[in-house]
C-alpha cells in the first residue's frame, strides 16, 4: 500500500513539469503580446517605446532562458508577478481559491445527487418508458451549453421571480445563508451537466454488475432484491463512479471559468480568462499550472481511494 | 440633454407614454442643457448610486493606461484643465481662464486656486507641468502622447499660473488637453495604477479587480454642493444579461448598456428608463490600402456602394444608432450630414459592379473580413455585409481572430488583413480623431496615404480660427467618403438605463461616466 502511494505521488511530478512546459510554450503561440494589449490600436508608439516595453517584461530574452527563469522561481514557490496587476501570482491565486473550490464541490454535489439516484433508478428500470425518459433528459442537460442555460436561469429570475442571484461574494464562514444564496444557483447549473454523466455511468455500471455470476447467487440464496442491489450490487459498481468523479473535477474546473464569469463569482476561473486576455503570461502560466495540480491530486485521492474500496488495489 | 426629469414632466402634463419619451430622446439629445436644467427638481443629496459594467481596466494610470473602459471613469477621480461638457463643448475646469499670444504660440492659463488633491495637498502649476511632462515622455509610452505633441515647452510663470509654447499655432491643444489621457496628477504619488489621486468629485476608497470599485464624495471638492452622492459602487458583472436581471431586481441603480440590443429588454419595464442619447463612437469597415485590389479607388468606391448602412444598423444594433460618416453626428458641430454623401451613401450595386468592371473585376473577386468573436455589432455587422458585398459578386470570407490576436494583425506594421471590422470610442474633436489614422505618418487603420487628405489634415491642425477650421474639415469628410478610404458605418446610441427614480441628466458623447451630478429620488 504505501509503495503504491510512493508511486502515485513521484509520477506527479514530471506531469507536472511537462504541463508547465507545454503551458509556457502555448501562450506564446498565441499571436499578440502583452507590449501589443498595452499599445492597442490607436496609441501612438515608437519603435523604441515599443522594444523597451518588451524588454521590461523581459520578453527579448531567448525562450529557454525565459523558460528557465520561470521554472526556476517556481521551483521555488515564486510563481512570479502578474504583468497587468504587479500582485504576486500565488497571492492572486490564493485568494480566489475558495470560491472555485465551493462552486466545484457544490457542483459535484449536485451532479451526485440528481445523477446517482437517476441512474439507479434508470438501470432498475431498464428498458422502461421511465428509463428512456431520463436518459433523454440527461442528454439534453449534457447538451445545453452552461454560458446559455445560466444567462436564461438568471434572465427568467429576473423576469418572473423578481429574483436575480448576488454578485457581491461573501464567504460561507461569514454568512452561511447568503454564501447559499450566492451560490447555489451556479452549483446547479455547472452541477446539472455533470449530473448526466453521473446517471449515465451509474445506470450502465450497475447494469453490468447485475448481469454477474455473483448476483445471481445473491438472488438464488433468496435474498431479497433491495438486499442484492443495495447490499451487493451497488459497492461493486462504485469504482468506476469514483474514477468518474475524478474526471469530473477536471470538466468542473474548467466550465468554472465560464460559469464564474457569467454569475460574477470572484474565481480562478475568471482570473484566467482575464489573464488570458490580457496575455498576462506569468499569471496564465501560474493559474493553469494551478488548476493542473489541483486535477492531479483530485486524481491521485481517487486513486487511493480504489485502494481503500478495493482490496485487490489494497493488496496488490 | 435628454433628462428623466423632462420624462416625469412629459408624462404627468401630456400623457405621454413610455415609448413616446424614448422616441422623443433621439430629439432631445439636441436639446439646449439650459432647458433641461430649468426643468429639474432641486436635487435630493445623499445615498450609494450603484452601478454595473461588464469590463474594466486592467489599471486605473490615468495617463499612462490604454484601455477604453479606463477613461469612463477617470472624471470621477481627476480633473483636467479645460473639460468635455456633456454636450461636447469645451469648458473651463482646474483652468479658469486662458489667452493666446498674437502669433498663436504661446498660451496663458490661469488655474483654479483653493484646490485639493485627495491627498489634502494644494493642486499648483507645477502639477500641470509635471503632468503633462509625463505624458510627453516618450520612455512612459502614453497613448495621449499625440494629443499633446504641439507642446514644446511649459513654464510656470507662478504657483497658479502656466504658460505653454507650441511649435506652431495648435488648434486642437485645448481638445488635447481634456483627453482621455490628460488628468493633472499630483508629483509625489509615483504609482498610480491601483490607487487614484486627483482633485475629482470622488475619493478612490476601495477597488478589488474584476469585482467592484468603491468611492466616496470628496467633502473638499472645488466645485461646490457638487457631487450629490455620497458614495459611488461600480460593479463589475461580465455577463450583460446578469447585468439586466440586476437591474430588473433593483440590486443596482444604472448601466451604460455594452450591446445595445439588449434594450429590447428593458424597454417596456416601468422601474426602469432606458435614456438613448448620441455618442462620439462608431463601428467601421478598415480596408487594406495597401493591398490588391484595395490600391484602387474603384474598388474602394464599388464597396462603399454595396453596402446599405441602414440594414448593417438594423442588424448589428436594432437599429439603435445612427448611419455616419467621418465625423459621428455627435461631433457637433464639425459633422456634416449624412444626405451629405448620398451619392455613396445610397446603395447601388449596378454603379458598383460598373466600376469593379472598369477596375478589372467584372466577376469580383475573393477576399476576407475580419471580426472579433466577442464583439457583437462586428459578428452581425459582418454578416450583413458579407451578403451584400456578395451582391457585386465580392465574396468576402469572415475570419474570426481573438481580441489579442486581432490587435496585433491587423495594427502596424503588420497590417495582416484585406477588410476587418472596427469599433473606436472617437473623439470630440477633428483633428484629435483624423490626424492619427488617416495621416500618411501615421497610417494607423486603413495602410493609407492620400495626399490631399494629408495637406487638409495638416491645413486644419494649423488653423485656429473656427469657421476657417470648420471649412477645412468640410472638404476632408466629403473627399474621405469620395474616396471611399474606409466604410464608415454606424454610430450606436448611448444607452444608459437607470431605475426610475435616479435623476442621471449627464450623458457625455465621450462615453464619460455622469456620476458628478446624479442623484437619487429615494
Amino acid at each position: 500500500m504505501r509503495r503504491y502511494v510512493v508511486v502515485r505521488i513521484v509520477s506527479v511530478l514530471p506531469t507536472l513539469l511537462g504541463v508547465s512546459f507545454a503551458v509556457f510554450l502555448m501562450v506564446r503561440l498565441i499571436p499578440g503580446t502583452v507590449v501589443d494589449q498595452i499599445i492597442g490600436t490607436e496609441g501612438t508608439y515608437s519603435a523604441e517605446t515599443v522594444r523597451s516595453l518588451r524588454a521590461f517584461f523581459g520578453l527579448d530574452a531567448p525562450l529557454h532562458v525565459q523558460y528557465g527563469r520561470w521554472l526556476w522561481s517556481a521551483l521555488h514557490g515564486d510563481l512570479g508577478t502578474s504583468w497587468r496587476t504587479g500582485l504576486p501570482v500565488l497571492q492572486m491565486i490564493l485568494a480566489r481559491l475558495q470560491v472555485t473550490a465551493e462552486l466545484t464541490l457544490g457542483a459535484m454535489v449536485v451532479a451526485m445527487l440528481i445523477g446517482v439516484p437517476l441512474g439507479i433508478l434508470s438501470a432498475r428500470r431498464e428498458n422502461t418508458a421511465l428509463d428512456h425518459l431520463v436518459r433523454v433528459t440527461s442528454l439534453f442537460s449534457l447538451s445545453i451549453p452552461v454560458f446559455w442555460q445560466a444567462t436564461m436561469l438568471i434572465l427568467a429570475g429576473s423576469l418572473w421571480l423578481n429574483w436575480a442571484p448576488p454578485v457581491d461574494f461573501v464567504s460561507p464562514l461569514a454568512h452561511p445563508a447568503r454564501n447559499f444564496g450566492i451560490m447555489a444557483l451556479p452549483s446547479l447549473v455547472l452541477g446539472t451537466a455533470a449530473a448526466a454523466v453521473f446517471m449515465r455511468m451509474t445506470r450502465s455500471s450497475l447494469l453490468e454488475v447485475m448481469g454477474q455470476d455473483f448476483v445471481r447467487t445473491a438472488r438464488a440464496k433468496g435474498l431479497s432484491e433491495r438486499s442484492v442491489v443495495w447490499g451487493h450490487a451497488f459497492k461493486n459498481s462504485l469504482i468506476p463512479l469514483i474514477t468518474i468523479a475524478g474526471i469530473q473535477v477536471g470538466y468542473l474546473l474548467g466550465g468554472a471559468v465560464v460559469t464564474e464569469e457569467v454569475f460574477t463569482l470572484p474565481g480562478v476561473g475568471r482570473l484566467l480568462l482575464g489573464a488570458v486576455v490580457q496575455r498576462d503570461y506569468p499569471l496564465v502560466q501560474g493559474t493553469i499550472l494551478f488548476i493542473a495540480a489541483l486535477f492531479m491530486l483530485s486524481n491521485l485521492a481517487v486513486d487511493l481511494l480504489y485502494a481503500v474500496i478495493d482490496p485487490r488495489i489494497r493488496r496488490g | 440633454m435628454a433628462d428623466p426629469d423632462i420624462y416625469h414632466q412629459l408624462r404627468r402634463r401630456h400623457g405621454l407614454s413610455r415609448r413616446d419619451f424614448l422616441v422623443a430622446t433621439a430629439v432631445a439629445a439636441g436639446m439646449p442643457a439650459a432647458v433641461a436644467s430649468a426643468q429639474s427638481k432641486s436635487p435630493r443629496p445623499g445615498g450609494t448610486f450603484i452601478s454595473a459594467k461588464t469590463t474594466e481596466a486592467p489599471s486605473l494610470e490615468p495617463n499612462l493606461e490604454q484601455a477604453l473602459s479606463r477613461h469612463r471613469i477617470d472624471p470621477l477621480f481627476y480633473n483636467r484643465l479645460v473639460e468635455w461638457s456633456a454636450e461636447g463643448k469645451l469648458e473651463p475646469s482646474l483652468a479658469q481662464s486662458w489667452t493666446t499670444s498674437a502669433d498663436g504660440k504661446t498660451w496663458t492659463f490661469k488655474l483654479r486656486q483653493g484646490v485639493k488633491f485627495h491627498n489634502g495637498r494644494e493642486f499648483v502649476a507645477d502639477d500641470v507641468k509635471y503632468t503633462y511632462e509625463r505624458v510627453l515622455d516618450p520612455k512612459l509610452g502614453s497613448g495621449g502622447r499625440g494629443y499633446l505633441a504641439a507642446i514644446e515647452q511649459i513654464e510656470v510663470a507662478d504657483k497658479h499660473t502656466v504658460r505653454i509654447s507650441t511649435k506652431q499655432p495648435s488648434a486642437s491643444l485645448l481638445a488635447g488637453m481634456a483627453g482621455n489621457w490628460s488628468s493633472i496628477v499630483p508629483r509625489e504619488v509615483a504609482d498610480l495604477r491601483r490607487t487614484a489621486v486627483g482633485t475629482g468629485p470622488f475619493v478612490l476608497q476601495e477597488w478589488i479587480p474584476q469585482s467592484h470599485l468603491k468611492a466616496r464624495k470628496n467633502p473638499d471638492y472645488w466645485d461646490k454642493g457638487r457631487p450629490y452622492v455620497d458614495a459611488v459602487e461600480i460593479k463589475i458583472i461580465p455577463d450583460e444579461g446578469n447585468i439586466i436581471a440586476q437591474l430588473r431586481t433593483g440590486n443596482i441603480h444604472h448601466a451604460l448598456l455594452e450591446d445595445n440590443k439588449n434594450y429590447l429588454l428593458v424597454k417596456d419595464d416601468k422601474r426602469l428608463i432606458a435614456l438613448r442619447s448620441p455618442r462620439l463612437g462608431f463601428d467601421m469597415v478598415n480596408v487594406n490600402h495597401g493591398r490588391k485590389p484595395f490600391t484602387d479607388v474603384r474598388v474602394r468606391q464599388a464597396l462603399a456602394l454595396a453596402v446599405d448602412r441602414t440594414e448593417i444598423l438594423q442588424a448589428a444594433a436594432s437599429g439603435l444608432g445612427s448611419v455616419t460618416g467621418p465625423l459621428t453626428p455627435a461631433m457637433k458641430p464639425w459633422a456634416l450630414p449624412v444626405e451629405t454623401f448620398k451619392e455613396w451613401y445610397t446603395p447601388n450595386p449596378d454603379r458598383a459592379k460598373k466600376l469593379l468592371t472598369e477596375a478589372g473585376f467584372p466577376n469580383g473577386f475573393k477576399t476576407t473580413l475580419k471580426v472579433i468573436p466577442t464583439f457583437p455589432t462586428m459578428v452581425a455587422g459582418a454578416q450583413v455585409i458579407a451578403a451584400q458585398l456578395k451582391k457585386i459578386g465580392v465574396d468576402a470570407q469572415i475570419i474570426q481572430e481573438e481580441y489579442g490576436v486581432w490587435i496585433k494583425v491587423i495594427t502596424k506594421p503588420t497590417f495582416d488583413f484585406d477588410l476587418t471590422m472596427n469599433i473606436t470610442n472617437g473623439d470630440a474633436d477633428p483633428d484629435s480623431l483624423l490626424y492619427r489614422r488617416f495621416h500618411s505618418v501615421e497610417k494607423q487603420w486603413n495602410n493609407d496615404g492620400d495626399p490631399d487628405i494629408d495637406a487638409l489634415l495638416d491645413q486644419g491642425k494649423l488653423t485656429v480660427d473656427q469657421a476657417k477650421r470648420k471649412d477645412v474639415y468640410d472638404k476632408v469628410q466629403r473627399l474621405m467618403v469620395d474616396r471611399a478610404i474606409q466604410i464608415w458605418t454606424f454610430a450606436p446610441d448611448m444607452i444608459d438605463v437607470t431605475q426610475n427614480y435616479v435623476h442621471y441628466p449627464q450623458h457625455f458623447t465621450t462615453n464619460y461616466y455622469g456620476f458628478r451630478t446624479v442623484w437619487l429620488e429615494r
